[in-house]
């Protein structure tokens, strides 16, 4: 029944997710189950079955056309790139995101313990034990080495998604889709919270400049940069398994474009010489910054460089912009 | 052994299926198993087919669909049911006569063997 289930799946997996597609689909599913069950109880084998069932499933032309999709099956048809692909299931698909996770947690566990690790000496230092500092900074090194290379082995079982041509249906790139929607707060909020905690770390360092223990500073600072770039890692590691998901079809698949449609967001320029300005203007504005700064040594003032060369850029991108249509 | 095209009994499709709903209300499988039970063998309608007559014949509403479970005491899933409306019932009649005058046409092509 799977091999019904998955030949179905494939059937359909270029179709656009419409609730007649979806009945269309369930339907189906159940009258080839019926005769399935059917020829099973009659004694049949279940390779006999299964292939009893497909051969005489038909095919979808004839059902695209009279749910109106005739049309859109033809576009399919006329520019699908060839290529063999391995359907990915749901549940793998749920699998591979848990597994993503798993590996974003540890890779970002990795960097946090390097981060900290930096602390421990200087912290040591205080109580007079440097040898102690020292060795706990090269085992906390090591506890985070050793947690990258284990996140690098995680996902290993799924490097075939890197390596070999696959696809998606349209339900699992709707559900991708859904989850990733999902964490999309999670990843806002923890973005926040990573970038909060890397402009704040030098707070601990003005509260302790007047105490005794002043190392406690440094090496909160180091903490909450850790933390910070914990709080940045992970999210962007995650997400980045939803992008690779959502990216497996080709273009011309329907769950391929799917993705793209949402996000291209071209800027046209009116000419090569405009787009040309438009990509120097910031690297031209960091070197009149250096020059300036370098030659009058008033970096104090020169910062304002910046403030103005923002409002300018917007100036320079409208006037470059070709109008829309 | 010769087998149905299918180009050629396409217009007839719904015609069958008409003819099983005329005497009872029915579901997908049971209505592909009826035709091939009454064709005693020779055509066998495939699952797409089914569907998509199913569907124009909905949206031209000679049938309707509900929902009920083909077990009376209710065991088992639910099908999708299928029942005749007399607007089916009118277009299955007409089905008839049209089929009787291309019976009689194409037959007048027809080489008579043996005799």
């Amino acid at each position: 029944m799977e091999t019904i289930k998955n030949y179905l799946e494939t059937m359909f997996a270029k179709l656009p997710n419409t609730p007649e597609v979806r009945k269309a689909k369930a339907e189906l599913l159940q009258m080839m189950e019926d005769k399935y069950n059917e020829l099973i109880d009659e004694g049949n084998n279940e390779n006999t079955a299964v292939g009893t069932v497909i051969s005489e499933f038909g095919n979808l032309d004839e059902l695209a056309e009279s749910l109106g999709l005739s049309k859109l099956v033809e576009e399919t048809k006329a520019n699908d790139d060839g290529i063999e692909r391995r359907n990915i299931s749901l549940e793998e698909v749920k699998d591979f995101i848990s597994c993503r996770t798993r590996k974003a947690m540890f890779l970002a566990l990795g960097i946090l313990l390097i981060i900290v690790s930096i602390a421990s000496p200087i912290l040591f230092s205080s109580f007079s034990q440097p040898q102690l500092g020292v060795t706990l900074m090269f085992v906390l090194i090591a506890l985070g080495v050793g947690s990258i290379i284990y996140s690098s082995f995680t996902d290993y079982e799924w490097k075939f998604i890197d390596e070999e041509p696959c696809s998606i249906d349209i339900s699992t790139a709707k559900y991708v889709k859904d989850q990733r929607k999902s964490f999309e707060a999670v990843r806002a909020l923890s973005l926040t919270t990573g970038i909060v905690l890397c402009i704040i770390c030098w707070v601990p360092n003005i509260i302790f400049s007047t105490t005794k223990v002043v190392t406690f500073g440094p090496s909160l600072m180091f903490l909450l940069i850790g933390l910070g770039v914990y709080f940045i890692v992970y999210p962007n590691s995650v997400a980045s398994a939803y992008e690779k998901l959502l990216e497996l079809n080709g273009q011309t698949q329907f769950t391929g474009k799917y993705n793209k449609n949402e996000q291209i967001n071209f800027v046209k320029y009116k000419s090569k010489k405009a787009e040309t300005i438009v990509e120097l203007y910031w690297p031209t504005v960091t070197c009149i910054y250096l020059i300036v700064s370098f030659l009058t040594f008033a970096w104090g003032i020169t910062w304002i460089i910046w403030p103005i060369a923002g409002v300018a850029h917007k100036a320079v991108v409208i006037n470059c912009q070709a109008d829309d249509e | 052994m010769v087998e149905i095209s299918s180009d050629v009994i396409r217009g007839y499709n719904d015609t069958m299926i008409l003819y099983i709903l005329m005497r009872e209300p029915s579901y997908g499988y049971n209505i592909s198993k009826e035709i091939k039970r009454i064709s005693d063998g020779k055509y066998a309608i495939k699952e797409t087919t089914l569907y998509s007559a199913f569907t124009r014949m909905e949206k031209n509403g000679y049938i309707e669909s509900f929902v009920a479970n083909p077990d009376p005491e209710g065991n088992g899933k639910k099908r999708t049911y299928y029942r005749i409306t007399n607007h089916g019932k009118e277009y299955y009649s007409n089905k008839c006569e049209e089929w009787d005058l291309t019976k009689e046409v194409v037959e007048l092509f027809i080489e008579d063997k043996g005799e």
